[in-house]
């Protein structure tokens, strides 16, 4: 009797199970479809020769690589239409898959500890713990072979990336300009102010803080609404998570030093600096401190999330902030289109401060920002390794890269007689629509890519840079400003000075990759930890003296020296490179 | 099946005949302890990174051991002190609260008479446990900023003369993160205790009716002892999770100003040990919350049964 | 007039509990009619904030995105599938053991509950999870979804002091007439459980509805076990949170903008909300009416 229905409880387990098996079965064929013709185009494509030879891979000879970023990312679909075209120009097909709510070191150390790598991987700021593993495929060969990954970077540039075994493992794909610079956007950080107040006040030039904060007062004592009654804010901060650079480093900007993010490089003497404890950052905090007991700057700053900050900016009240172009505008700027808040001069423009009047500043640099710590890579998963480095000089290729960014001809833009690319307004409309975008365009966005001029010198490498495509989007009031000003481009209205900077820029690329196991990458965490609690704490402080000095004795119980120290060696290790 | 026998005698001697007697009961044991020893134990060999400056390429075999080097970096750091402490406080104010809650909001729904209307509300009861926690804090965001409705409301009720920013205060954060909780969770958390309720004979609130008992009689003396044995099991093991404080919550309503309160000891992994590429320190954490709860629990479980209450164990 | 006074009683009693529910439900269903409200509003304009309970401007735009995603068929097939398959297998797993634990007799009744007691406060870590379930050959299948979690403490406990409640007198009677323990279990004990059977099959199918991580993990590159969750939380993964590098977000704001505005989060939670919600009112028959217990009585 129990024996029977011991059988029966076990019989009927089976068969659930044999019915799921059958499931995954199912499942598992239609999914592979793709990954079983890849084995037997891999002697096909060895032999292939250039993009431009004009070869068309058949279905069965394409193939099929994965990529993981270790960053977020919109995921495209299968038989994505630009996809396709780019696989059957270059014989490859690559599968993106994205960061998701992980971090990237917890994505990439159970990568790593699973032993199976995707084809291409780009790590993020855990680029070295792959490097450690043995999971990459030296670049060296390749780099000498293919002449688009060679042409990326000069050959001191390639030094960078040389890791302590003397090999290259990756290349950061970004930041890099072929040709003209055709920078228009200026995409860090600045003090940025709307040109309606600009207008006000009848385009005054603007050098310092103080100038920019007496600007910002007298327009909000005369404007204390807009049109609508929403009253202006004159000036907030966003302090959220690590977000809070927009408070944290305009301490070396205003020293007319660049974005080393960490560190001030003192050039004449090779020494870094601690921005954080100078007297220009002091004077910086006083100065918003003293905004703060005006009333000019946004009571909530220190407690505002960054949907309420963007939420914020998108009403058009805020008058000012100092942020990096990217973590506001896309968003914002939209916003006001809709809104038709551009129109009424809520569009931000930068401006260069500095904490005393003429003085130089970096707050832009021109040229290559070039990210040592991290890039794509191709892993020792990787079957077909030759096929892999040739798509990455495909990439490079003009014809790929113009389907990568602008897409196609006719269809996503049109060629004028001069043979420039412009968009028409549908097709401007059509390639913001994240469902288009999906079916249709295949940036391959962690893939090496150019920015500046076109090989064909005419055009931008990608639309966003195309002068005819950012003039087409601009407002009245902002054709205004920059007319006013002189200015073509962001970049003009900023006006930093056209200085080279060192072999070691930027600094903050090592300091990101720190880690606990130094006394100084210790001292880095706890001053991000310590500057992030108190630098609100100051602002807002009704003793502004007493609350400086007790954050700075706080500040220094930490060891800030442990982290220059290293910092210090790795300007030297840098400096000498460069030579 | 003959290995089990040599574990220490419970209140049934252990014979052949009662072996024999049990073994449908006994096979199946032995199943789910194969079972929990492969999913649940063998994971634990991992604790190993703890001891070691664990990376990635040496595995687990070859990794550096550093003997208790994590667990002392953790204890003589003055912010995990401090992260303990918020964690222990929300902990146990969050448990305590939704813990609370859950009952009171069961007991007082199984009151209500309309069948539709109790219905109804336990549906809607249990759907903010739907919805992500970023969506909650956004809307709690909202509600608690200076131009939110509860400034609004406190300000027409003459409470408060000028807007509270409550983010910025740091005696605030608590009872807000155990607000939010209450407010996610309690219907959800009540259905276990909707289901005990379902247990208790519907014979003795008849019986207790005809005796003139009112409500309240009837709740104190039939339903909560009905559902006592609920009651303590959820109790004991929610003993065991008050380091468990969580981290979504905190990470998403904190801010810079009220560090030092809302940081708990997940966030704290997060900064130190994810982010840095320190799996070690992170075990590490999870090892001393992991003996905590479990010496918690066992101190509970004791007093239990010292109690003649239910027990876990 | 005893009689009387308890009824005022009740009736202060029976208002203040209706005031009580319904401000509780006000403000339970706010959260829930508030992200309704902005998942049919237009998602720039949602940037802009201040949508309380209508939207202000309306479109079903923001739900076309969230079902037009590729792949979001073949997640809502394996999701369903886990579900069921899952909710079955754990249920089944979580009362035979619980049935165990709760036989006044059996032998190791205390060892056996504390084993599993102890599993609900360690972990081993995701790397050697991961590890254990590759060499398992769970990576990659779609068991992964639904083995390891078969036995959960909580669950398990959870039956257990509903088992332990229903008198030792049915179990006695039945063994009296020759039943087994199998044939206790399935015939006796099992019908009695429904209420409580109901609770766990409703906890784990919002467990296995709502997972995502463990496709993510396991099952990353293939898209053929994809879940519901995964392929939303891969659409409303943006460039906010996870990254804490400017540098990183930088290059990356530069290239694809990839922020997802708030609608659609809205309109992912709205979609994935409602078929289990569903559900809901087919489980509920069994905790709402309260039960008779048959058989015998102590």
């Amino acid at each position: 009797m129990k024996l029977k229905k011991l059988t029966a409880l076990l019989l009927s387990t089976v068969m659930t199970a044999s019915l799921l098996i059958g499931c995954g079965g199912n499942a598992s064929e239609t999914g592979s479809e793709a990954a079983a013709s890849s084995e037997t185009s891999a002697e096909a494509s060895a032999e292939a020769g250039d993009v431009s030879e004009k070869t068309e891979y058949a279905e069965d000879e394409i193939i099929d690589f994965t990529m993981f970023t270790a960053m977020p990312g919109a995921e495209i679909n299968d038989g994505n239409e630009i996809q396709e075209i780019i696989a059957k120009k270059t014989g490859v097909r690559v599968k993106e898959t994205w960061l998701t709510g992980q971090t990237d070191a917890e994505a990439i150390g159970t990568i790593i500890a699973g032993g199976e790598y995707p084809d291409f991987i780009n790590g993020g700021d855990s680029m070295m713990p792959l490097y450690d593993a043995g999971a990459l495929v030296a670049w060296d060969e390749y780099i000498e072979k293919y002449p688009n990954i060679k042409e990326m970077y000069s050959d001191a540039e390639w030094e960078n990336f040389r890791q302590d075994d003397g090999h290259i493992y990756w290349a950061n794909v970004f930041q890099n300009k072929y040709g003209e610079d055709k920078t228009t956007t200026h995409n860090d950080e600045a003090f940025w102010i709307q040109v309606r107040v600009l207008e006000w006040a009848g385009y005054p030039q603007i050098e310092t803080l103080d100038d920019y904060f007496k600007v910002l007062e007298d327009y909000a004592a005369a404007n204390p609404t807009m049109e609508d009654g929403t009253p202006n804010i004159p000036y907030t901060i966003l302090c959220e998570d690590w977000r809070y650079f927009c408070i944290e480093n305009a301490g070396q900007f205003l020293d007319g030093y660049p974005n080393d993010g960490s560190v001030i490089v003192d050039v004449d003497n090779m020494k870094v600096v601690d921005y954080n404890t100078t007297e220009t950052t002091k004077r910086y905090f006083t100065k918003l401190n003293e905004e703060y007991q005006k009333g000019m700057i946004d009571p909530e700053f220190a407690t505002q999330t960054y949907d309420e900050y963007i939420a914020k900016l998108s009403t058009g009240a805020v008058l000012g902030m100092c942020d990096q172009w990217w973590d506001f505008a896309y968003t914002v700027n939209d916003v006001f289109v809709q809104q038709g808040l551009d129109e009424k001069g809520c569009n931000y423009v930068p401006l260069g401060l500095t904490i005393d009047a003429g003085m130089d500043q970096m707050w832009h640099t021109y040229g290559d920002t070039l990210n040592a710590s991290n890039g794509i890579a191709v892993t020792t998963s990787c079957e077909d390794v030759e096929a892999a480095f040739k798509f990455l000089n495909d990439c490079l290729d003009q014809e790929i890269h113009d389907l990568r960014f602008w897409g196609v001809e006719g269809v996503d833009y049109e060629v004028d007689e001069n043979g420039l690319y412009y968009r028409t307004e549908e097709q401007r409309v059509k390639a913001a629509d994240t469902e288009y975008q999906a079916s249709h365009l295949c940036t391959y966005s962690y893939f090496p890519q150019w920015l500046g001029t076109s090989k064909d010198g005419i055009n931008a490498m990608t639309p966003t840079e195309q002068p005819s495509e950012f003039q087409a989007n601009m407002a009245e009031p902002l054709v205004n400003c920059f007319k006013a000003y002189g200015a073509d481009t962001y970049v003009d209205m900023i006006g930093s000075v056209v200085k080279e900077t060192g072999p070691w820029f930027p600094m903050y690329s090592y300091s990101n990759n720190m880690t606990t196991e130094t006394p100084g990458g210790v001292a880095w965490t706890k001053m991000g930890e310590v500057k992030h609690e108190w630098l609100p704490k100051v602002v807002m402080a009704s003793d502004f003296e007493s609350t400086w000095s007790e954050y700075m004795s706080v500040y220094e119980s930490i060891n800030p020296q442990d982290f220059l120290a290293e910092m210090q060696t790795e300007l030297e290790r840098r400096a000498s490179l460069g030579q | 099946m003959a290995r089990n026998t040599k574990t220490n005698a419970p209140a049934v001697k252990i014979t052949w005949k009662e072996v024999k007697r049990q073994k449908f009961l006994l096979f199946w044991a032995a199943v789910f302890v194969i079972y929990g020893v492969i999913f649940y134990y063998l994971p634990l060999g991992g604790w190993i990174m703890a001891f070691q400056n664990y990376k990635p390429k040496d595995g687990f075999l070859h990794s550096k051991f550093v003997g208790f080097d994590k667990f002392i970096f953790l204890f003589q750091d003055d912010t995990f002190l401090k992260v303990l402490r918020n964690t222990l406080g929300m902990g146990i104010l969050n448990l305590v609260s939704t813990f609370i809650m859950a009952i009171v909001f069961a007991i007082l729904l199984n009151e209500v008479r309309s069948k539709i209307g109790k219905k109804a509300v336990q549906t809607i009861s249990y759907l903010p446990h739907f919805l992500s926690w970023i969506i909650v804090t956004g809307i709690l965001h909202d509600a608690l900023s200076t131009s939110g409705i509860v400034n609004e409301v406190l300000m027409k009720l003459n409470i408060i003369d000028k807007e509270v920013n409550f983010f910025a205060h740091p005696g605030f954060f608590w009872p807000i993160v155990a607000f939010a909780n209450c407010w996610k969770e309690t219907g959800w958390n009540a259905i276990i205790y909707l289901a005990a309720i379902t247990s208790i004979d519907p014979c003795l609130y008849e019986a207790a009716s005809i005796d003139g008992a009112g409500r309240w009689a009837k709740i104190r003396y039939i339903t909560l002892p009905g559902i006592k044995p609920t009651i303590m099991i959820l109790l004991l093991m929610n003993v065991g999770n008050v380091l468990n404080a969580g981290f979504e919550v905190q990470y998403l309503l904190g801010n810079g100003l009220i560090k030092s309160v809302s940081d708990t000891i997940d966030i704290y992994v997060l900064t130190w040990g994810i982010s840095q590429n320190d799996y070690s320190l992170g075990t590490a954490a999870g090892i001393f919350k992991s003996v905590v709860s479990i010496i918690l629990i066992v101190i509970a479980n004791y007093m239990a049964k010292r109690a003649g209450e239910e027990r876990l164990f | 007039m005893k009689k009387k006074k308890s009824s005022i009683a009740d009736k202060i009693f029976v208002a203040c509990n209706t005031l009580f529910m319904i401000a509780f439900v006000v403000i339970t269903l706010y959260p829930v009619l508030n992200t309704l409200a902005i998942s049919f509003n237009d998602g720039i304009d949602a940037v802009r904030g201040g949508i309380y309970l209508v939207p202000r401007k309306f479109t079903l735009e923001n739900y076309q995105t969230v079902l037009g995603k590729q792949n979001m068929m073949t997640g809502a097939y394996i999701t369903l599938l886990r579900t069921i398959i899952g909710t079955v297998f754990a249920l089944v797993s979580n009362a035979l053991l619980a049935f165990i634990v709760s036989r006044k007799r059996f032998l190791f009744k205390s060892q056996l509950s504390l084993f599993w007691v102890i599993t609900m406060y360690v972990n081993g870590g995701m790397i050697p999870v991961f590890l254990l379930y590759r060499n398992l050959h769970l990576t990659g299948t779609f068991w992964v979804y639904v083995v390891p979690g078969a036995v959960s403490a909580f669950n398990m406990l959870v039956l257990r002091t509903y088992m332990q409640g229903l008198p030792d007198s049915l179990e006695e009677s039945a063994q009296l007439d020759g039943a087994g323990y199998w044939t206790v279990f399935s015939k006796i004990i099992s019908p009695l459980c429904k209420p409580v059977y109901a609770t766990v099959a409703l906890f784990v199918a919002v467990y296995q509805w709502n997972s995502w991580f463990d496709a993510m993990l396991y099952n990353r590159m293939k898209s053929e076990y994809t879940t519901l969750q995964y392929e939303l939380m891969k659409l409303l993964s943006s460039v906010m949170q996870q990254s804490g590098s400017a540098a990183n977000a930088a290059a990356a704001g530069a290239t694809a903008s990839a922020v997802t505005p708030v609608s659609v989060r809205a309109a992912a939670t709205i979609a994935t909300m409602l078929p289990i919600i569903c559900l809901y009112p087919f489980l509920q028959r069994y905790f709402v009416a309260g039960l008779t217990i048959g058989g015998v009585k102590e």
